[in-house]
């Protein structure tokens, strides 16, 4: 298989702080790699390893299988990147912060400047100087830069930050599109793990500098724990009563959780169970953990 | 070729988008104003005597209202105030980057980084060179306009060269504030180095060894170091050179090596 990135055993230390440890990345061509961790997890310092911003302390680097130094050199006139929050020269326009781009990219088509400003929705910003613009325009410049060359490999670093509701859904449909019609191959870190859900074929999830898990989108729907949620209007009454009654019971703000088969399996027996001692069930439901939950529970930041 | 064209035609598009061209310009313009006052003031002893201060200060200098003190201190200027204003210049278009976190736009590109960084240093002499000879004219100008005695074109063609090696010579060092502005991630750390080295070389120069350290070469080219510019010859220029290569060789090697985490 040819893989559009490619890492061996990466490592990066910032003195006694092993930001990445040991990272083995594979991501295939036309993928749309999900790339998670919380804050401080190693998601930015693996991505500027991949974009040759920073010499891993070990191992190696392979994009669209060339070699990435940390001298500038690599395939970058193949591959786009948005790596945390977007810049741009506030001084200079939307057109004329593209336009560097495009002249530095080496793109000859004059046009590609005007094709991005259409494609990200910047033609009522072109002539408005960068540093006047919202978070949300800036973050699309800074996609718009990244797709100017028509890359084969989109490094985005955090793509929907900053983007009102309809603009994360534009981006993320834009970001399909690509993928799949155009074969691209989407590498993204994002905290919107809704977005990541909804988009990725793939997702790596780093934790503490090591890649903890890899998994495929479709796996990551089997392998979602599910579990029974209790609301009622007294919900330590009914908390009691299920601990009495041997179940292991969680209390999360206005919800009870059950986790074991036996509650999943027959949630008929817990509702008759509360229903008798007097504290029926609002709502009471067998739910599949959502991407965000089973990252938390991944990653122990939650019980 | 065409990379560094492109990479120059960008340094020059972000450089003239900048108030920064306007600010360094209205800075430097104060040297041919304030020469050509206090050329007035000198001319006029009646009026430079109810100015009390500042007619102190003439008699000190002991200068004459003519045009070989306006040009002599004009080169003085240019050299002295140079070396602080060429500096921040340089910090600028490297700290800048930093300062506005645009450099990691430039750090995957096709473009070599060396290419970019090499078109940054000569947008550096091209702002120099252009305030040098704006100055210099708007000083020809203003000296004109007093009408002050003395000028020939043989005087004016000398004080040009000597002013145009003068920002040479500055420019040679700027290499140091760009890797000072790369290394520190902005202005502050080249800035800081300037005025250190400029302390000391006013310290080496008191002490008659100014001709050997390469930021007092250009103070004593411009005349503003009178005991000791005759002691200037090869060796001054070399340790000039010496440093220009070394400041490149230093820039080059961090923006070739060094870790961008900004």
């Amino acid at each position: 298989m040819i893989f559009a990135i490619e890492t061996n055993s990466l490592s990066k230390s910032f003195g006694p702080v092993h930001a990445v440890n040991s990272v083995d990345l594979r991501v295939g061509q036309g993928e749309i790699y999900g790339f998670l961790g919380l804050n401080g997890a190693g998601k930015t310092t693996t991505i500027r390893a991949l974009l040759g911003m920073i010499r891993p302390s070990a191992g190696s680097v392979k994009v669209l299988e060339q070699a990435v130094g940390p001298y500038g050199r690599g395939p970058w006139r193949r591959v786009g990147h948005l790596v945390e929050r977007p810049v741009a020269y506030p001084e200079l326009t939307v057109w004329e912060n593209l336009e560097i781009s495009r002249r530095l990219q080496g793109i000859p088509n004059k046009t590609a400047t005007s094709r991005v400003i259409e494609q990200l929705g910047l033609a009522s910003y072109a002539d408005r100087k960068a540093g006047a613009l919202s978070t949300g325009n800036l973050q699309r410049l800074g996609l718009a830069r990244a797709l100017l060359h028509e890359p084969e490999l989109l490094i985005l670093d955090e793509p929907a930050n900053g983007l009102d509701p309809a603009g994360v859904v534009e981006i993320r449909e834009l970001l399909a599109s690509l993928a799949h019609q155009k074969g691209v191959t989407v590498f993204m870190s994002s905290h919107i793990l809704t977005e990541v859900d909804r988009l990725a074929t793939r997702i790596g999830i780093i934790h503490q500098g090591r890649l903890i898990e890899e998994l495929e989108a479709t796996r990551l729907e089997e392998i979602r724990a599910q579990r029974l949620e209790i609301k009622a209007h007294n919900l330590a009454t009914a908390q009691s009563i299920l601990t009495q009654a041997g179940y292991a019971v969680k209390m999360n703000t206005d919800t009870l959780i059950l986790n074991e088969g036996r509650a999943i399996q027959a949630p008929d027996e817990v509702a008759t169970l509360l229903v008798n001692a007097g504290v029926p069930p609002t709502r009471l439901a067998v739910e599949q953990e959502d991407l965000e939950q089973y990252f938390l529970r991944l990653t122990g930041e939650i019980l | 070729m065409k990379t560094f064209f492109t990479a120059l035609w960008v340094e020059m598009l972000k450089a003239l988008r900048s108030k920064m061209v306007l600010a360094t310009a209205a800075g430097f313009m104060i040297l041919p104003l304030a020469g050509g006052l206090f050329m007035l003031i000198l001319k006029d002893p009646e009026q430079a005597r109810a100015m009390g201060i500042i007619n102190a200060k003439a008699q000190i200098t002991a200068m004459t209202a003519d045009w070989p003190s306006f040009l002599e201190m004009m080169a003085m200027g240019i050299g002295g105030m140079g070396e602080i204003l060429f500096a921040f210049i340089a910090a600028w278009i490297f700290g800048r980057e930093f300062s506005d976190h645009t450099v990691k736009e430039w750090l995957a590109l096709p473009a070599r980084r060396e290419i970019i960084v090499s078109a940054k240093f000569v947008v550096i002499a091209i702002w120099t060179l252009a305030l040098t000879l704006m100055v210099f004219l708007v000083g020809m100008g203003v000296g004109s306009a007093i009408g002050i005695p003395g000028g020939s074109f043989n005087l004016a063609w000398t004080t040009f060269w000597t002013v145009m090696l003068t920002v040479l010579l500055i420019n040679m060092l700027m290499p140091f504030a760009a890797f000072f502005a790369s290394l520190g991630h902005g202005y502050l750390l080249p800035l800081a180095w300037t005025i250190l080295a400029l302390g000391l070389a006013d310290l080496v120069s008191i002490l008659g060894w100014g001709d050997w350290f390469p930021w007092g070469v250009p103070v004593l080219v411009s005349g503003m170091v009178k005991p000791n510019a005759d002691h200037l010859g090869v060796h001054s220029y070399l340790m000039v050179l010496l440093t220009c290569i070394i400041g490149l060789a230093i820039t080059f090697a961090w923006w070739r090596s060094a870790d961008q985490t900004r």
